[in-house]
């Protein structure tokens, strides 16, 4: 074949949306992440709604006041997420360093307490549908914050290491996208689980 | 943003490096290094399955299902991805090294060695689709004859009942996970980005990855027959509480279902960023091959409703494995629940299952027929209005079920609704081929073929989509007969279309005709004779689904099976044409179809990097028998390009 000799690259794409097409991913990733927390509380419609279970189910509780706390926490960090961004907008290192890490620390934190409630809360995944659908949705939204502290972690190692700066940073900002993400998610998760 | 002359001064090296010799090739991705990869990574599992029981006081410490489960079904699976180095350049990047420039070093295929590692070129990736995607078809096909040679005969032939089940039930999954979704998913990763002018998809390690669960998605399902209790044997659908409360097997469809779902969303992430983001200049939506069209809404259902079969399996994981309520009643769960669930995917992944097919017939049917496509952009509009309707008729699968009776009439009406759009796509193929210089070659007749048995398929959908009728004939032989012609005669003959249709361009090759008419007439005589009858029966009350049947259905299921038998050889001529073109074939011009779109315009196969230059879109793709239309220039004269750089 005649062609792609060995010193020619790729021409280069037409960009044809003014969209970022790594940020277009993300947005397209987080709507199908949507969907699967939508079938978690398809499971909840049934159990709560059609079945009509009493919520929560006596004997047990839920910790709504520690859980409320860790809300407060997870809602602060995304805001010192999006300070690392605007941070590394400006040319900010530092500010970008200390909000990347606080965020982390903070995520931490939840999961930390998160497990803690999970130890304590005297009810097992097992005890009746209220075990379980209690145990699933937050659990799913466990393991998002937990693949959230990963990216964090990455994004974290980078910015020390000197990888972001004014020009290229769509690695903070795609990661950050997915961590409000996250953290709006478990508003939802939160009224509904604990507080409705 | 780098310009050509920039990439003058840095040449790039095309191709792996390579491997280095003695024990660090180890270390080199590739297969060597996923064979102790796996093994660890399945180590690491047991180890946290075994410290977690250990720690929160659960006995036994050793549970072989949760060991299954994590270790073989999640760990191994990703051990080995990493392997193949999968991962290498996120890993790379995730702990902050400096990842190299991209150097194209995992980009296209220089020998046959090319095709069996991570590839980033989507030419490599969509022939690695479509091998991998035939093999499971040959697997599923053969249990399929293992089925129909059961039911030769009333009474029990070979198989014991449970057998039996996980036989159809395997067949099934295969057939819709591993064949006829992914295979659609490999041709387009062929054709979009060069119909879309664009040298490779947007995100090429990421198609990579989705390949590599495809063959761990289909060894899992697979080796469900070597589980202990056989085969998962629940159907593909997997109703629960049934399927909660069968052996092992269950599991190994769980996650492989996850595996190829989570492979089928990447896939669609990809495809949609692609057609936004990577069109070539001029190249509007209304300028766009209806075949991109198709994908473009397929990876809209995709990526909204796969989530949805994600959880309804997960769910019934943790009710099997975690011993959750999900679907038990006594426990507060809703055993309904599933189906809801389940079919709020499974509806939409018949659209899934087929609108790449009417991309693939739309684009053939113009072609041979040397007439601009009928109502263009109603055909892509009608691809938008399925996809919005095919969200809202989940519960036609349950009629029978005991669901909410006043869900029963909304679902119906939005049911026979769907029929509008279809109805539409089929008059404008019809119209289409009307007075057209019709060429009856291969990939004609498939698409032909598809418009006539997809109509069949189609009508006694509608039938089914009626509530009384769907009561009388719900879970017999019709429901068989239906899907068949719809997956069958429908999907398969435009995957068949497309296969011929761009061989040519992928292999450099021509198929041989004459063997490729052979296979089609023999398929579509053995596809009428082994289906058609199942209408009969069906609506006579054999039930679907059972190893044993009354005397009375004894004649036509013994027909039934010879004609299955002679279908299922014809896939012989398929492999032999196959086969012997691909190595001996004549060579293929660049565009042996005399079509505009922009993948015939470069030579057969194309050029590594697709373009020398990105091309200009000057107008509409189906410009057949108009005089002096165009549908994109091309500046192939690359000299002057390199002068140029050269001078500067």
């Amino acid at each position: 074949m005649l062609h792609a000799e060995a010193h020619h690259g790729p021409p280069i794409a037409n960009q044809s949306s003014r969209v970022n097409a790594s940020i277009l991913g993300m947005l397209l990733f987080i709507a199908s992440e949507i969907m699967l927390f939508g079938a978690f509380f398809t499971a909840y419609f049934f159990v709560r709604v059609v079945n009509g279970i009493e919520w929560p189910q006596p004997p047990f509780e839920l910790p709504v006041f520690v859980a409320g706390v860790n809300t407060a926490i997870l809602v602060t960090s995304s805001f010192t997420m999006h300070w690392a961004l605007q941070s590394v907008k400006r040319g900010n290192r530092a500010g970008l360093q200390a909000g990347l890490l606080l965020t982390f620390l903070m995520g931490l934190v939840f999961l930390l307490t998160q497990a803690r409630e999970y130890s304590r809360v005297g009810f097992a995944p097992h005890d009746g549908a209220f075990g379980t659908i209690f145990y699933c949705l937050t659990g799913l939204h466990g393991a998002h914050v937990a693949v959230g502290l990963s990216i964090l972690l990455f994004m974290t190692i980078r910015a020390f290491r000197g990888h972001f700066s004014a020009e290229h940073h769509h690695g903070v900002e795609i990661g950050g996208i997915y961590w409000h993400f996250v953290d709006v998610m478990w508003i939802v998760v939160y009224s509904t689980i604990y507080l409705l | 943003m780098t310009s050509i002359a920039e990439r003058e001064q840095h040449p790039v090296h095309h191709g792996p490096p390579r491997p280095p010799g003695g024990l660090r090739r180890l270390l080199y991705p590739g297969f060597l290094r996923a064979a102790w990869m796996a093994p660890l990574f399945f180590g690491i599992g047991c180890g946290i399955v075994v410290l977690c029981r250990w720690w929160g006081g659960w006995h036994p410490i050793w549970f072989g299902e949760i060991i299954v489960l994590v270790g073989a079904l999640t760990a191994a699976p990703i051990g080995f991805l990493a392997g193949i180095g999968a991962f290498d350049y996120w890993v790379r990047y995730a702990i902050g090294s400096p990842t190299q420039p991209e150097d194209h070093s995992g980009h296209g295929a220089y020998s046959w060695k090319d095709y069996f590692r991570v590839n980033t070129d989507h030419k490599v990736i969509g022939m690695q689709y479509l091998a991998t995607t035939i093999l499971f078809f040959l697997a599923g096909g053969l249990l399929a004859m293992l089925v129909r040679a059961e039911l030769a005969k009333p009474g029990m032939q070979f198989f014991d009942n449970q057998t039996y089940n996980g036989l159809f039930s395997v067949h099934a999954s295969l057939m819709i996970f591993l064949f006829v979704i992914p295979a659609f998913a490999g041709l387009a990763n062929f054709v979009v980005p060069l119909m879309l002018g664009a040298p490779d998809m947007a995100f090429p390690r990421l198609n990579a990855l989705s390949f590599w669960l495809l063959p761990i998605a289909g060894i899992m399902m697979l080796s469900s027959f070597a589980a202990p209790g056989g085969a998962f044997a629940a159907g593909w659908t997997g109703y629960a509480p049934l399927s909660v409360h069968q052996p092992m097997g269950t599991i190994f469809f769980n996650m492989g279902v996850q595996w190829a779902g989570a492979s089928s969303i990447m896939t669609a992430l990809n495809f949609l960023v692609t057609i936004i983001t990577m069109r070539a200049p001029g190249m509007t939506f209304w300028r766009m091959p209806l075949l991109v069209w198709a994908n473009f809404t397929t990876s809209l259902l995709v990526v909204i409703a796969t989530p949805f079969i994600a959880g309804s399996q997960f769910f019934v994981m943790f009710d099997k494995v975690m011993h959750t309520h999900f679907f038990d009643v006594a426990g507060g769960g809703y055993p309904l629940g599933y189906q809801h669930i389940f079919w709020f995917y499974s509806h939409p992944a018949v659209y899934i299952m087929m609108l790449p097919g009417f991309g693939i017939a739309s684009e053939v049917i113009s072609v041979f027929s040397r007439k601009p496509i009928f109502g263009y952009r109603l055909m892509a509009l009608s691809l938008m209005a399925i996809l919005v309707l095919g969200f809202s008729v989940w519960a036609h699968h349950m009629f029978v079920s005991g669901m909410a009776p006043w869900l029963r009439v909304p679902m119906m009406i939005t049911t026979l609704m769907i029929a509008v759009p279809t109805g539409i796509k089929v008059f404008s193929w019809l119209a289409t081929i009307w007075e057209g210089k019709i060429n009856f070659s291969t990939p004609m007749l498939w698409a032909v073929g598809f418009v006539s048995m997809f109509v069949i398929g189609g009508l006694s959908g509608v039938y089914l989509g009626a509530v009384p009728i769907d009561i009388h004939t719900s879970d017999t032989y019709f429901i068989v007969a239906h899907i068949h012609y719809v997956l069958f005669g429908g999907s398969l003959f435009t995957i068949f279309a497309g296969i011929y249709y761009w061989f040519p361009k992928m292999t450099g090759r021509q198929y041989n005709e004459k063997l490729g008419k052979l296979h089609f007439w023999l398929t579509f005589v053995g596809f009428n004779l082994t289906f058609f009858p199942m209408h009969l029966i069906g609506t006579q009350g054999m039930p679907r689904r059972v190893s044993d049947y009354a005397p009375q259905f004894a004649t036509w299921n013994l027909f039934i099976s010879v004609a299955s038998f002679s279908l299922g050889a014809s896939t012989i001529v398929f492999l032999y044409n196959m086969i012997t073109s691909m190595r001996r074939g004549a060579p293929a011009e660049s565009n042996p179809w005399r079509a505009l779109t922009l993948e015939w315009q470069v030579t057969s196969p194309p050029p590594i990097f697709n373009f020398d230059e990105i091309p200009q879109v000057v107008g509409n793709p189906y410009e057949y028998g108009v005089p002096g239309a165009r549908h994109a220039i091309l500046s192939g004269d690359r000299a002057a390009t390199e002068a140029e750089v050269r001078s500067h």
